[in-house]
């Protein structure tokens, strides 16, 4: 228990922590609101706004008497400077405080345009808010010496700067300086002329740009989605979860009825929705922005069937009878890919669906492994990135947090900042390497390796009697021998209170990941880090419901609730192998484009005589060769849930009509099912969820409802107050439920020894190509976003400029690559922190009809082969 | 007559070289302070009454004191040239005249406090002031007297030169610190003091270049000849810059305690033309603006404060009975309006509409009820601003009217000037 002090605020004595912030005290103890600009929980005290002035005395012993009295400062102090200590005393609602703070707000809407009436904020301005508070009603100022100053200064092709109604309150700095570390804002000038700037080029070049919309507490920082788009009384906000990545961020979807849709609900704009334990406030911005896929015009509002050669309308009844047909014909030689980033009822649907066919050859793309670990060594319930700190240890392995799963990277970051122990293991330099304690550098393929080289050389006493094997594990990690910054990483991690590993899949097939996971899993377990919160294993899955992918048995080897299979179906891979050689008849692809990344799909999907049966929003890549094409939802269309990397069940609404004639995916799945005689469809998403619930132990309990239940969270910024600012925060629609991996629930924990890979090495004229996943690509679900395209960085090939030389080649070259027989091109651009022997190929970056295409996480050989100089 | 100390060498021949200086009885208070201990150093100065120089009066000794003794944490010196108050002109002819004064009385802090770095922030426009500084440190590392080892004390110090950029808040202590560590130049939070967080994060001992030429003297002649000079709270020599409407302008070394009024007739010739003297400001710009009846004041900290204005950095700028006090007050705003940070809210704003309200009433387009508007203006920034500059910038418009209200009213009801009005008729 922190030590607590008693302190009177307006005459009433409170017990509260020591040291906590002024504000925050005032308002989380005694209900009193001291108004706030600059300051901001989330951002800390700079002092500048002076809204928060309050009467503030100490006790001090009086030199003459020696008697303790309270001396009062002789001017009004900011509350947000202060820390609270024993005896402090405040008086917040005094006439010298309210004289005080009209006054700065007379000074700040004397320079302010006062153009409510036009301005996005409106309505949900702490500026607004503050001044029908505090305010004057009049000022002494004449109207005519206002100062006037850019209306639409572009800090960026996203972000909007309206100088005039800036008040300097600098949150959007500090946002960019101290959380997102991307300093790319400044204050030019001095005095009166003082203006925010952007210092990058491009403007405002950071990830997590949107958020200072959110926290700008006047109208000056808007965002080119959303400005003069809407009014804020005017929307309704939707609770959704971000789809993008498996962090599992919550959002809400802003809708309203508008007239150029033609009276149809289109979203506005998406805003992060407060759950301290995932996303806090923030989102970035790809969660904010890449929302445009899910209204596009190319949406499917019709199925297709291919028609001499052709894909031609249908209506649903014609397409269901043919793909009913199919797979009737093709009984248990179906195979079918889900794309992670479907909802868990749908996953569901689709792997009853497989497996009521008699099939098991069924597996999500990309193809990553890991849920078993999870599952039984994930991190504890109640888990907080926030709650790591001095004396904790978080281990980052084969991944790039900041492009695969932002805001862990901004949570990872904060946790080492408050001095937890930061080890990255990677092929190369990411940037949480900056703030790492220890970093850890693998050629390649030696993942594995160093993993079991780190357990190896921990110093271990005792092992925990819970788990299976654990002996066995770590005699074979103790065959690898570790160098010194291994022993370094080791001993430091020995010391570690709490462990937190988030487990990656860069350069890995299904198979690698797999073997990456034990390997870690085995360490967690070894050193006894799991089974308890802030303890275990993340893994960072390509798409967001990896995890729930996992969970649901949507993998051959295992059924729902990692029920092992004794023998088990094709993956993806095999998948690929069968079609190719037409031992499969069908293969039913839902929301999964494995012909736009992978050249090895491309050739298996085009020769095989099998049927192909896509289900999609648009007409993907992988679609244009199906047979059948049947139009799905998106996530903004109907309900379900997803499960995030940290296991947490989380829910999302519908917030606009259907497009077209387009369905949700488990609908249109269990209604082929019905028609191949595997029982009705059920009556709702919840009903789905009611089954999943039933048939995956680990989900037993979760319904609607509970994924529904939300709690006060602290800090509250999204009162109805707006004191910290910030607009659509408060979340009313669920919190969602983490549910206890098997070392929390009394399950069997194994361990098992992990193999190195074999190691490869490149031939003559060949190099060792590592794709790489960044956070804005081509993908069909981002890429209909024409506002990120400037964002999107070139397709090119990263090299160490050493390899580049030895391999004669400059940079800005431009070369042909040769994999599995397919020939690209593209440009060389030299990167220092590529790594030295292997370059790095960006994933799904291909601009649709180009012939670039980049390998899943796998490793291969390339022909290199200079084009042009 | 009173022996000028701090100002003795500077209308010597080349008074800025270090032989110059040497030959004069240089560097011998250093001998002298290697001789005691830090201790005993900062018992001296504490003894002396020294207060610092550069307008806020902070006993010097106690600053010393505040540092943190344990050896381990590396400490540093930071040298204030940056000498923007409007009237002061006192360190720049100190530090282009005699630097060694400074130079010493730097090591003999250092020395005290465990410095092992001095850094020197010297204004901008200083560009004489710079080559001197630069040249004299030279000099010294040639002497010895800084560098490794220094006269064989097995003390380290190594000085070095920083120009500003020119803002007048980087006079102020963090403001500086922040500017010399290549930041925009605005005041941070207090606390932390610099004592205990300053320069680049280490404890930081912050003084103007006076308050540091006064420590030779100290080391040399003993605390009690010090503290033998000035009043009950202020002791010692000071010099006082003073311009304006007086015969002879001019940096005049005198012990606190004297007269605003010998200042002015005595020293500095009195008012120029045999005007009759109207108005006074005592401490520079930032400080209020006393009426003629109030000369007699002696010229220390305590009883410029008891007669409504501060010593500030003793600069006094002299106004005969031509001077428009509405000009005054405008033109004085406009300074600080120019020199806001821009930080805060009150001193960012407040300062333009200070200013805007003045240039109205100067321009004959003032209105009835603009002087309480200034008045309250004036006190909605002072107090609530971040740091002391909102007191700074109210004082002139504040006093001008405390004084002269009548002027301004007979601006706004005749839309012209009562001065001119009196003086062309």
């Amino acid at each position: 228990m922190a030590k607590t002090v008693t302190i009177v605020v307006d005459d009433i004595e409170y017990e509260v922590p020591a040291g906590m912030n002024l504000v925050d005290v005032c308002k989380q103890y005694a209900g009193v609101d001291i108004p706030v600009f600059c300051y901001h929980p989330k951002l800390g005290h700079d002092g500048n706004c002076r809204m928060c002035l309050v009467e503030l005395a100490t006790p001090r012993k009086n030199p003459h008497t020696g008697e303790m009295e309270l001396a009062w400062f002789p001017t009004l102090q900011t509350a947000c400077t202060q820390k609270t200590s024993e005896g402090m005393t405040v008086r917040t609602k005094s006439q010298k405080v309210i004289d005080g703070r009209r006054e700065i707000l007379e000074f700040l809407l004397s320079s302010h345009p006062l153009d409510c009436p036009i301005c996005d904020k409106g309505g949900e301005c702490p500026l607004q808010e503050l001044t029908l508070r505090h305010g004057p009603g009049t000022s002494r100022m004449y109207w005519e010496e206002k100062m006037h100053l850019g209306k639409h200064v572009p800090l960026g092709e996203l972000i909007y700067l309206d100088q005039e109604r800036c008040i300097l309150c600098a949150r959007c700095i500090r946002f960019q300086d101290n959380i997102a570390d991307d300093p790319v804002l400044a204050f030019d000038q001095r005095g009166r002329h003082q203006q925010i700037i952007t210092a990058s080029s491009p403007g405002f070049n950071s990830i997590f740009s949107g958020d200072t919309t959110d926290i700008c507490p006047v109208g000056a920082l808007t965002s080119a989605d959303f400005r003069f788009n809407a009014r804020p009384w005017e929307m309704v906000q939707v609770a959704t979860i971000c789809s993008h990545c498996p962090v599992g961020c919550n959002m809400s979807f802003d809708t309203r009825t508008d007239r150029e849709a033609g009276g149809r609900t289109t979203i506005k704009r998406i805003m992060p929705r407060q759950n301290e334990r995932v996303n806090e406030i923030w989102i970035c911005d790809k969660g904010r922005f890449a929302h445009h896929h899910m209204e596009h015009p190319e949406r499917l509002t019709k199925p297709l069937i291919r028609r001499n050669g052709r894909l031609v309308e249908a209506g649903w009844e014609e397409a269901l009878r043919e793909v009913t047909a199919q797979l009737q014909h093709a009984g248990e030689n179906v195979a079918a890919i889900a794309g992670g980033r479907l909802p868990n009822e749908d996953l569901f649907a689709l792997q009853k669906l497989i497996r009521a066919q008699g099939s098991h050859h069924i597996d999500a793309y990309p193809p990553v492994r890991g849920g078993e670990f999870t599952a039984s060594v994930g991190v504890g319930v109640g888990t907080n990135l926030a709650d790591m700190g001095s004396g904790d240890a978080i281990v980052v392995i084969a991944g790039d947090l900041h492009e695969e799963a932002p805001l862990w990277w901004l949570r990872v970051k904060a946790a080492a900042e408050r001095g937890a122990m930061l080890i990255t293991i990677g092929g190369r330099e990411t940037r949480l390497d900056k703030f790492a304690t220890h970093s850890l550098r693998y050629d390649y393929t030696e993942e594995v390796a160093t993993l079991n080289a780190l357990l190896g050389c921990m110093k271990l006493t005792g092992l925990p009697r819970s788990v299976d094997g654990l002996k066995e594990a770590v005699k074979g990690a103790r065959a690898f021998k570790p160098d010194k910054a291994i022993k370094d990483a080791a001993e430091a991690l020995a010391g570690a209170n709490n462990v937190i590993a988030l487990v990656g899949h860069e350069g890995l097939d299904g198979q690698g990941s797999h073997n990456l996971a034990q390997a870690v899993a085995n360490l967690l377990m070894a050193t006894g880090h799991f089974g308890r919160p802030n303890n275990g294993l993340i893994v960072v899955w390509p798409t967001a419901n990896g995890q729930g992918a996992s969970d649901i048995g949507v993998r051959p080897d295992y059924r729902p609730g990692y029920q092992r299979i004794p023998v088990p179906g094709m993956g993806y891979t095999d998948i690929l192998a069968a079609l190719a050689d037409n031992t499969l008849r069908a293969l039913y692809v839902v929301g999964a484009d494995p012909l736009f990344d992978d050249p090895a799909a491309e050739q298996a999907l085009r020769s095989t005589l099998g049927t192909i049966i896509v289900q999609d929003m648009f007409l993907t890549a992988t679609a244009e060769v199906a047979d059948v094409v049947l139009p799905s939802q998106s996530a903004a269309e109907r309900e379900g849930t997803y499960t995030s990397g940290e296991r947490r069940v989380q829910r999302f609404y519908p917030a606009i009509e259907p497009c077209g004639q387009s369905q949700p995916d488990w609908l249109i799945i269990q209604t082929i099912g019905k028609r191949l005689g595997h029982g009705n469809p059920s009556p709702s998403a919840a009903a789905v969820l009611l089954e999943i619930a039933k048939t995956v132990p680990q989900y037993a309990g979760i319904t609607y409802q509970t994924l529904a239940e939300v709690e006060p969270q602290i800090p509250d910024v999204g009162g109805e107050d707006l004191y910290y600012g910030g607009t659509a925060f408060r979340n009313r629609h669920g919190l969602g439920v983490q549910w206890p991996a098997a070392a929390e629930s009394g399950g069997a924990l194994s361990a098992h020894p992990v193999e190195a890979a074999e190691s490869i090495e490149p031939e003559e004229d060949m190099l060792l190509v590592v794709p790489i996943t960044l956070l804005y690509d081509a993908e069909p679900v981002f890429h209909k976003t024409s506002l990120l395209h400037g964002r999107v960085p070139g397709p090119d090939i990263l090299m160490h400029p050493e390899d580049a030389r030895y391999l004669d080649i400059a940079d800005g070259d431009v070369v042909r690559l040769s994999i599995d027989g397919k020939d690209i091109t593209v440009v060389v651009r030299f990167d220092e922190q590529a790594p030295e022997g292997a370059a790095l190929l960006p994933r799904r970056m291909q601009v649709q009809g180009a012939p670039m295409a980049a390998t899943f996480a796998t490793l291969v050989r390339w022909d290199v082969e200079a084009l042009e100089r | 007559m009173f022996e000028p100390v701090l100002t003795r060498n500077i209308h010597r021949p080349y008074s800025e070289k270090i032989t110059t200086y040497l030959e004069h009885g240089g560097y011998n208070a250093v001998r002298k302070a290697f001789a005691g201990t830090p201790e005993e150093i900062i018992d001296m100065v504490k003894r002396s009454g020294l207060r610092g120089r550069g307008g806020a009066g902070f006993p010097a000794g106690t600053k010393w004191g505040f540092m943190p003794k344990d050896q381990d944490i590396p400490k540093i010196v930071a040298v204030n040239t940056d000498e923007g108050e409007p009237g002061t002109f006192k360190d720049r002819e100190i530090v282009e005249r005699d630097p060694h004064q400074i130079i010493e009385g730097v090591i003999i802090a250092a020395y005290a406090i465990g410095a092992g770095r001095a850094y020197v922030y010297i204004r901008g426009e200083f560009f004489l002031g710079v080559k001197r500084w630069i040249k004299a440190i030279a000099d010294a590392y040639e002497h010895g007297f800084l560098g490794k080892n220094i006269l064989g004390s097995g003390m380290n110090l190594d000085m070095s030169v920083h120009r500003g950029a020119g803002a007048y808040i980087c006079g102020e202590e963090t403001a500086m610190l922040e500017s010399l560590e290549g930041k925009r130049g605005n005041p941070r939070l207090k606390p932390p003091y610099p004592a205990q967080v300053g320069l680049f994060g280490l404890p930081t001992l912050v003084h103007n270049i006076e308050t540091l030429a006064c420590i030779p003297h100290i080391i040399e002649r003993g605390p009690e000849w010090f503290a033998g000079i000035g009043t009950e709270e202020s002791k010692g020599p000071k010099i006082f810059s003073v311009s304006g409407h007086v015969n002879r302008p001019g940096n005049y070394e005198l012990p606190l305690g004297i007269s605003l009024r010998e200042i002015i007739d005595e020293h500095a010739g009195g008012v120029r033309d045999g005007k009759r003297l109207k108005a006074v400001i005592p401490g520079g710009a930032s400080t209020p603006i006393l009426p003629a009846n109030r000369v007699d004041v002696p010229m220390a900290f305590e009883t410029l404060n008891a007669a409504g204005s501060q010593l500030g950095t003793g600069a006094v700028i002299v106004m005969d009975e031509t001077t428009c006090m509405v000009e005054i007050a405008r033109r004085l705003a406009k300074f600080f309006a120019h020199e806001s940070c821009g930080r805060c809210t009150p001193c960012r704003i407040g300062s333009v509409r200070l200013y805007e309200l003045l240039d109205r009433i100067e321009h004959g387009k003032g209105k009835p009820g603009d002087i309480e508007t200034i008045l309250e203006t004036a006190n909605g920034i002072d107090g609530l601003t971040f740091c002391p500059m909102g007191a700074a910038l109210a004082n002139p418009a504040r006093s001008a009217i405390e004084h002269f209200r009548e002027e301004f009213e007979f601006h706004i009801e005749h839309k012209g000037c009562l001065v001119k009005a009196v003086y062309s008729s």
